[in-house]
């Protein structure tokens, strides 16, 4: 098959990076060149907002390059050279990316992003078999884009949409509200990564729990792929969200990973070409399996992008990768609660956090300090995180959110500290 | 106003003051101090959904009217204290003007300050929206 990537990694054959290789961070960050760059003040860039999306190493950009250089041309659609090696590329990543997910590439349909493998269910599955008197459950820690759909499918259809509460105090979901919640339940959403907290839901037990009441689970993986294997086929979820950007690869792409029998019981959502058998001026028949889920010109540089970004994942041990973020997570959470005014959500120093930090000031306002942050070259998040009913549960409008990943270091983030240590002297 | 720039005279030494900064720490230092001893604040008791500022990261309030003497008042809140500061400076630039001035100002002494090279576009668009509604206040005062 045309293999866009090989050598691509580095001067890292593929078929030469072994889970064996140790983390060597240095070597990491010199696959990412904006990691080198300096601000307009002339600091250096200091990245902690990996949870809002990754940077790209230089294997995703010029896999991209490499296309648009050498084969740009439209793919399923024609006879031609460049064509036939545009598709060879885009269905060559969607094996991979399958593969990456323990599962097969029929299971695989790309969207555009976790929200629209999200909102993919909502309109392709749930409107084909929820209606009125159905319970979808979710939790008070979805991200907007795992809430927002179902209260549009409410709205329309009737259904019911309970939410589990988390405990304040732990930062945990409150498994007992889970349990009943479930009673009656056709569908449970839940975020295997808090996109604030950091915390990482114990899926596997929502899974089985949801399944023994036969319900079916959709699983938003859009942080929980960055920071460990996702294996779609042994964690037996219906569904599985996730988002490229933030693991290494280019925005715009996603996908949901669907069961078969699952993905029998759905429907067209977008309709257009590509997905169709044929078009009569009367009515269209449509193709089966995951070819009636994507309409119109694939994203065939942002699948030869991603395609890279696994491929570049491929090299490591991700037990190693959360291991490192958990390291550099825990020491910076550690010595933020030594600086006065500072409170923490969540509990980042818990072994099975993914590494976000989110935090307050009590005087100082999270956008200023964000624009404080700034200036010392470190890029952090400020705002609700898409995230406002746990923003109510929390009991604040917004927060600050430093979150890390494996190209940063034990350095950067006493740099960090020592900057944050400096502006609250300065300006609390 | 002068040639070439739009704010009153009498926020010359403001602008100096901020454009003299060493660096853009001690310019946050300035705007912070300026939040601070806004001349109209508008306390949050009185921050309304009608007189919220959208597009700026943080809440931002702002009301307008004429005082005794027919000049332009401008009250207003915000709970960054970048986004007060700026709206601090604004509110001794217009206070007390014609409002048809104020509806001709344009925003240019944020540049002049410096605050805009401290500020990403989408950053100062809030700021942006901020000014944008004073003005059209300021037309509808006329």
């Amino acid at each position: 098959m045309y293999s866009p990537h090989a050598a691509l990694i580095g001067g890292r054959s593929f078929d030469q990076c072994g889970d064996d290789l140790p983390l060597d961070i240095e070597a990491i960050r010199a696959d990412f060149p904006i990691l080198s760059r300096r601000l307009p003040n002339g600091k250096q860039l200091v990245y902690f907002d990996n949870a809002a999306t990754s940077q790209k190493p230089k294997c995703v950009i010029d896999a991209m390059s490499r296309y648009y250089e050498e084969y740009n041309s439209n793919a399923h659609r024609a006879i031609h050279t460049l064509a036939d090696e545009a598709t060879a590329a885009l269905e060559g990543a969607r094996d991979m990316i399958s593969s990456y997910f323990g599962t097969s590439s029929d299971q695989l349909i790309y969207t555009s992003g976790a929200t629209e493998a999200i909102n993919l269910v909502a309109y392709g599955w749930a409107r084909e078999k929820l209606g009125k008197g159905d319970v979808v459950v979710l939790t008070e820690m979805e991200h907007h884009a795992d809430i927002v759909p179902w209260q549009q499918l409410s709205i329309d259809k009737g259904v019911e949409v309970r939410f589990v509460p988390i405990d304040t105090e732990s930062f945990t979901l409150d498994m007992d509200a889970l349990e009943v919640a479930l009673d009656g339940a056709s569908l449970v959403c839940v975020v295997h990564t808090s996109n604030v907290l950091g915390v990482r839901n114990p899926i596997e037990k929502i899974i089985e729990m949801s399944q023994s009441v036969g319900a079916r689970v959709l699983i938003d993986c859009a942080q929980g792929a960055p920071h460990e294997r996702i294996d779609f086929d042994s964690l037996g979820a219906d569904f599985i969200a996730i988002s490229a950007h933030k693991m290494a690869g280019p925005t715009g792409i996603g996908c949901i990973l669907v069961k078969k029998d699952a993905m029998a019981e759905m429907g067209p959502f977008m309709t257009g070409g590509s997905m169709i058998k044929r078009v009569t001026m009367e009515k269209s028949t449509f193709q089966d399996g995951n070819a009636m889920f994507e309409t119109g010109t694939p994203r065939i540089a942002e699948a030869i992008g991603w395609g890279a970004a696994v491929e570049w994942l491929n090299q490591f041990d991700m037990g190693e990768i959360h291991d490192h973020i958990n390291d550099v997570a825990s020491w910076t959470a550690a010595q933020m609660r030594e600086i006065p005014g500072i409170k923490i959500y969540g509990e980042p120093e818990r072994e099975d956090s993914s590494g976000a930090i989110s935090f307050l000031h009590e005087s100082i306002q999270s956008l200023d300090l964000a624009l404080l942050l700034d200036e010392g070259g470190f890029a952090v998040r400020t705002g609700h995180h898409c995230a406002q009913p746990l923003m109510d549960a929390l009991g604040v409008p917004s927060t600050n959110r430093a979150s890390f990943w494996v190209y940063n270091t034990m350095g950067e983030a006493e740099a960090f500290i020592d900057h944050l240590r400096y502006i609250v002297e300065r300006f609390s | 106003m002068g040639i070439g720039r739009s704010w009153p005279e009498h926020l010359d030494p403001i602008v100096e003051e901020f454009s003299e900064c060493f660096d853009s720490m001690e310019r946050y230092e300035l705007l912070f101090e300026f939040a601070k001893r806004h001349p109209t604040p508008l306390p949050p008791d009185e921050w309304e959904d009608e007189n919220q500022v959208h597009g700026c990261q943080s809440r931002a309030h702002v009301v307008c009217s004429v005082d005794d003497t027919g000049g332009f008042l401008l009250r207003c809140g915000a709970d960054a204290q970048v986004v007060q500061g700026l709206m601090a400076v604004t509110a001794i630039a217009v206070n007390g003007m014609d409002p048809s001035a104020v509806a001709q100002m344009g925003p240019d002494y944020a540049d002049a300050m410096g605050i805009k090279t401290s500020l990403t576009p989408s950053r100062a668009n809030g700021f942006l929206n901020m000014f944008r509604r004073v003005r059209e206040e300021a037309g509808k005062l006329v």
